[in-house]
């Protein structure tokens, strides 16, 4: 124990790694724990009856997909926004910087329930894209919407210091050498906001994941079509079918720690190449 | 050439950070440009590199006007007090960046690449990360990188800001070393004039946007023409003596034999003597050089090679020795610096009295040596005294200010200065008839200015009104303009003749006194159209030139008349008697 002690200017490891050590466990660890048990106190057949069901199958696919789609969407806008943000000086700055914590602060039902009136068939946007031939609401795209908006603060709030932090001087200095615009932001600014930009992508796939309020006003929940698996496991619930619940509860447990292990397997390696090579 | 700056100018929100900097730079030259932060050095760098634009005036390397050219197709490197490298990448790619950009063949680049670190002695660091390395080598990789593409021109930021003091010296011997092998036009921005010594071909000093003087080191430090040079390159004592027609004169000291400017009549100047150029002796008898006056010793201070010793001059030249608060709180003392041989030789203590001998004094060109305030009681004068920008004037011109009473006979030292009342131009001509050769006319409320208008009404007053507008605008950070008047009744026939002679008055400002200034003509009675000029806004100053002193009070009545309301700064040299 003694050994693994750093001289720090808070004193009390042993209060600190005990807090620790107790809302991991209590709050994190024996829920998930609970939810394993209870996922694995069902018979083996009746598990895979429950996660295999084609209508389990099809909300895995929209739940993932959406998120990952939307995730990939404020990767590319949030990086915008926070550029924005960051570098230029305008009237209404504060203002657009405060609007950005906002989907944090409303109650996702609120969103769902906003983004459904605007991308209604009548609706303000809705009823010009209706022409068109595109369905937003009642469609995996207004589940896109929807999460896009939810996890839009996340890559923003990633990525904002560590532009910050990209010095004027460094774009200055590869302006002399003689590197464009695309070249110095392609070389310069993005290998230095790279892990800000992963970990903001990582966090708005995960809550995009999890997200339920939102969607469900928007989805319209049609079976095999805009059903996400948060939905399932509260139909599953309110037939008071606790287990098919956990197992689905485990099922999105399993892939979610798999896809965020892999994001965060490959931005360490990534890292680890910044440094020994250079690119 | 290799770098031309014409009157390049950048303005940030409506103030002028560079003012009009002209300056020429040969090739292969190393310049420094040296000023206090905010001066506009860096500013100045970096409108040469293109990073920033300018808003007037031009910019050429080798010949080629680049002012609109963007800062990668200058073909300068530039390197920055940070270092700014890139952190993500090695030594090696840090340094072929600008060859990667040009698409060179990774052969040539890792040629290149070997022989810049060879020039900067890193040797066997290519692999290394930015942040494996310490401070100075940082530096070097820097000033490799920007060499790489082989630029026309190295432009250097501070580059030894971050460094302590030893790595300063060795990468400065460095970067020496590089420019010489190379042969490279080289410009360097920095404030610490030790550095600019040891590395300049030619300094420019810059303050307060503009270019105050240029030269070679040693002329700059013998011979500075303005009190900012002459303080902020190494120590200097300022006094104030009289120049009379036997030499300097210091307060009730004799006069002691100065560079004399034969066929002046006697008038106040400030003199700079540099503490080295100060002998100290037991006695009068004992000093080989001329004696200034005597003195008690109030500090004494071991500093290595040289002893510094603080004066407190009990006689003789006391009073001319400038505080440094124009109020003169606070006794003046006179700097000293002693050689080990000196010491040897007379040795001294804190508490003794010496005899203070000078063996050179510089005496600087510049007109308003001082100012004196006057009014009709002493109070009056006093509180005048204290008008916030005489105040601000005089501390930039770290002179001081004196309080007199008018009328009361004494002689006219410097300028003087009066407050705007409805009797100013009577109290003007009664300066003017006792010997004062500038009066400055303050209404009660008067900013610093952010252009200085200058107009001669006679033409004989043409030169001397020129040099005291240039040091008045080496002390503010404001415009200068020439405001030319021609009659109505001009016929047309005429006005290009008008615009020759505002062309003249600039040609003049620029080469006589370093002096830019925008001009502008206008049409009308003289007064009258100055008075318009000065109503167009509040921030501005007059220096009005003129060589006669009857008749002011018509010639002027729309500007002095009634109770003046701008500062307006009257030059004055008789026609006859030329300065």
């Amino acid at each position: 124990m003694t050994s693994w002690r750093q001289p720090s200017v808070l004193p009390g490891f042993g209060l600190t790694f005990g807090f620790t050590v107790f809302f991991l466990s209590g709050i994190v660890l024996l829920p998930l724990a609970s939810l394993i048990l209870m996922a694995t106190s069902m018979h083996w057949r009746e598990f895979l009856a429950v996660i295999l069901d084609p209508r389990a199958i099809g909300s895995y696919r929209l739940s993932f997909g959406a998120s990952l789609l939307a995730a990939t969407i404020n990767l590319i806008f949030g990086f915008i926004i926070a550029w924005t943000l960051v570098r230029y000086e305008f009237p209404g700055r504060k203002i657009i910087d405060a609007l950005i914590d906002m989907p944090f602060a409303l109650p996702t039902a609120v969103s769902g329930i906003a983004l459904t009136t605007v991308f209604a068939q009548n609706g303000w946007i809705g009823r010009y894209l209706e022409p068109l031939g595109i369905k937003v609401a009642y469609t995996w795209i207004g589940v896109t919407v929807a999460l896009t908006l939810i996890g839009m603060p996340f890559v923003v709030r990633s990525v904002q210091p560590a532009l910050a932090e990209v010095q004027r001087d460094l774009e200055d200095a590869a302006e002399t050498l003689g590197a464009g615009r695309f070249y110095v932001f392609r070389r310069i600014i993005l290998p230095t906001v790279l892990p800000a930009l992963l970990t903001g992508f990582t966090l708005a796939f995960a809550r995009a994941v999890g997200e339920y309020g939102s969607v469900i006003f928007i989805s319209g929940n049609l079976p095999m079509k805009t059903e996400i698996t948060p939905l399932l496991i509260v139909i599953h619930l309110e037939e008071f079918d606790y287990k098919g619940a956990a197992a689905l509860g485990f099922v999105m447990l399993v892939i979610s720690f798999v896809m965020l292990l892999t994001i965060n397997l490959l931005q360490a390696w990534g890292r680890k190449r910044l440094v020994a090579t250079g690119h | 050439m290799s770098i031309t700056l014409d009157q390049v100018t950048k303005r940030y929100q409506g103030a002028p950070v560079v003012n009009d900097v002209s300056i020429d730079i040969g090739d292969g030259e190393f310049f420094v440009l040296l000023g206090p932060s905010g001066s506009g050095k860096s500013t100045l760098l970096r409108a040469v590199a293109g990073l920033t634009a300018v808003d007037h005036g031009r910019i050429s390397l080798h010949g080629r006007d680049v002012t609109h050219v963007s800062a990668r197709k200058r073909g300068v490197g530039l390197v920055f007090q940070n270092y700014a490298l890139f952190k993500h990448m090695s030594v090696a790619d840090n340094i072929e960046f600008a060859l990667r950009v040009r698409r060179m063949s990774a052969a040539k680049r890792r040629e290149r690449r070997r022989e810049l670190l060879r020039l900067v002695a890193l040797e066997g660091m290519d692999e290394r990360l930015p942040t494996q390395l310490s401070g100075g080598q940082q530096q070097r990789v820097a000033v490799a990188r920007a060499l790489a593409h082989k630029p026309e021109v190295l432009l250097l930021d501070e580059p030894f800001g971050a460094l302590d003091a030893k790595i300063r010296e060795e990468l400065r011997r460095t970067i020496r070393q590089v420019q010489r092998e190379l042969g490279i036009t080289t410009v360097l921005v920095t404030h610490d004039q030790e550095e600019a010594f040891a590395l300049a071909d030619r300094i420019g000093v810059m303050n307060l946007g503009r270019l105050l003087e240029l030269g070679r080191p040693d002329e700059l430090y013998t011979r500075p023409t303005t009190r900012f040079v002459a303080t902020f390159l190494g120590a200097a004592n300022l006094l104030l003596a009289r120049q009379t027609r036997d030499g300097l004169r210091f307060g009730a000291a004799d006069s002691l034999p100065g560079e004399s400017t034969p066929g002046a009549r006697e008038h106040e100047v400030v003199a700079v003597i540099r503490p080295e150029e100060v002998e100290l002796a037991a006695s009068q008898a004992g000093l080989s050089s001329d004696y200034l006056g005597s003195g008690t010793v109030d500090e004494v201070a071991f500093t290595g090679a040289l002893e510094a010793i603080r004066i407190r001059l009990s006689d003789g030249a006391a009073e001319s020795l400038l505080a440094r608060t124009p109020n003169g709180e606070g006794a003046a003392l006179l700097e000293v610096t002693r050689t080990q041989h000196e010491q040897r030789a007379f040795s001294i203590v804190p508490g003794q009295s010496v005899a203070i001998g000078v063996r050179r004094i510089h005496v600087l060109p510049t007109p308003l040596s001082s100012f004196t305030a006057y009014a009709h009681t002493e109070a009056a004068a006093a509180e005048l005294s204290r008008h916030a920008l005489l105040q601000e004037l005089a501390t930039r011109m770290k002179t001081r200010v004196s309080v007199r009473v008018l009328e009361a006979h004494a002689t006219i030292s410097g300028a003087a200065v009066i407050a705007a009342n409805p009797d100013s131009v009577a109290q003007i001509e009664w300066l003017l008839r006792h010997g004062a050769e500038e009066v400055l006319i303050l209404p009660a409320v008067a900013s610093a200015p952010q252009r200085v208008l200058i107009h001669w009404a006679d033409e004989s007053a043409r030169s001397a009104t020129l040099a005291v507008a240039a040091s008045l605008l080496r002390h503010v950070a404001a415009e200068g303009i020439y405001v030319g008047i021609l009659p109505n009744s001009t016929p047309d026939g005429q006005r290009p003749q008008g615009m020759r002679a505002l062309l003249d008055a600039r040609s003049e400002a620029q080469a006589v006194h370093g002096l830019e200034m925008r001009t502008e003509l206008r049409f009308g009675d003289v007064a009258d159209a100055l008075a318009r000029r000065l109503a167009e806004s509040p921030d501005q100053i007059l220096i009005l030139g003129i060589s006669q002193i009857a008749g002011i009070a018509e010639r002027f009545h729309a500007l002095l008349g009634s109770q003046p309301r701008w500062p307006v700064l009257v030059v004055y040299r008789p026609a006859d008697n030329p300065p």
